[in-house]
């Protein structure tokens, strides 16, 4: 019982980053919550019991945050400060 | 005034759509057997096969590389080619773009001395931290059939290493750094070399990707597996770190960090 417990928290948790991915103030901060997504989605394999998809997923996260942090910087100017105030 | 009303009639549009997606999820997923449920097919035949025999037959400790590797190695030799394609794909899409123009030996001394990635700090403890990543990553290749890990993860920490030395100013500004041609040869090689270890037992009357006919010296068959499981995890490794560092050297060569 209590594994299915930490489940739903990690699951819950999961559901929460994601929303505050998509009221991240700008791209940069949405590209760091996705990483913690990211490490959650870890934690919630080794508690599910693949550990070999955890670790794929550790390293995985990692690069992946690099390359948007790297899109993020290539793209336009404008569309790097976020949402427009209106 | 006009562009808030259809900015709300858009909005309303897609929670509609969420709303219907959600409930024939939640329809869908009644009618699916339970997570880890013992009497589904995939669970009552083929695991406990897998479960009893892996070893026997693979001499692989972690059930899951033998599986991957040995039991369904035709479909990570299709995922090995997926992600080659999407590496050529970035190469093709992003090749015509036009390259930021590099800067000369003087002007990368001068741009380093100000900026480095981090602080100083950082970047002697990245120097200090690649080569124990790479030895780590050949350590994941080695192990895999052991311990966790394998191909696909031995060849993404070998690119974090190349990635990390990359992004640290260096002091010797003279050595070359990898192009993105040589990247995606050196995946495409690494999935050519997948599939001769798949070739090779069918010149010495086996059928493709069955170990046990490898032209090797082993006392059991289950050590040819072995050494099969081995040879596509290399082939795995050097594809996915070839894609990988191929990318990012695209994406590089392409952005202007400058700003």
């Amino acid at each position: 019982m209590p594994i299915l417990l930490l489940e739903g928290v990690l699951l819950l948790a999961l559901i929460a980053i994601a929303v505050g991915i998509i009221l991240g103030k700008n791209l940069l901060s949405a590209i760091i919550i996705y990483c913690a997504f990211s490490f959650t989605a870890v934690l919630l394999y080794i508690v599910v019991g693949a550990a070999d998809v955890a670790f794929t997923e550790a390293i995985i996260g990692t690069i992946s945050t690099v390359y948007f942090i790297i899109a993020v910087k290539s793209i336009s100017k404008g569309a790097k400060n976020g949402r427009k105030k209106d | 005034m006009e562009e808030k009303k259809t900015k709300r009639k858009v909005a309303l549009g897609l929670l509609i759509v969420v709303v219907l997606v959600g409930i024939g999820a939640l329809k869908v997923g009644s009618f699916l057997p339970t997570i880890g449920a013992l009497d589904t097919p995939a669970n009552s035949n083929i695991s406990d096969y897998y479960i009893n025999h892996a070893y026997e037959d693979t001499h692989a400790h972690n059930i899951v590389t033998a599986v991957l590797a040995d039991y369904r190695g035709f479909d990570t030799l299709f995922e090995t080619c997926v992600l080659l394609l999407s590496g050529i794909a970035v190469l093709t899409i992003l090749s015509s773009k036009e390259k930021i123009a590099q800067k000369s030996d003087k002007e990368m001394i001068e741009y380093y001395r100000h900026s480095t990635f981090g602080s100083a700090l950082m970047d002697g403890a990245f120097r200090i931290v690649v080569p124990v990543i790479l030895i780590y990553g050949i350590y994941v290749l080695f192990h895999g059939e052991i311990s966790l890990g394998g191909g696909f993860q031995a060849g993404a920490l070998l690119a974090c290493a190349y990635l990390l030395n990359r992004i640290i100013p260096k002091f010797d500004l003279r050595k070359q750094k990898a192009r993105e041609e040589l990247g995606i040869i050196t995946a495409a090689a690494g999935a050519f070399f997948y599939v001769i270890t798949g070739v090779l037992p069918m010149i010495f009357g086996g059928n493709f990707l069955a170990f046990g006919k490898l032209p090797f010296a082993a006392s059991t068959i289950a050590e040819l597996h072995a050494d099969g499981i081995l040879m596509i995890e290399i082939g795995v490794t050097i594809c996915v770190a070839g894609v990988i560092i191929t990318i990012l050297e695209v994406v590089l060569e392409r952005t202007n960090f400058d700003d």
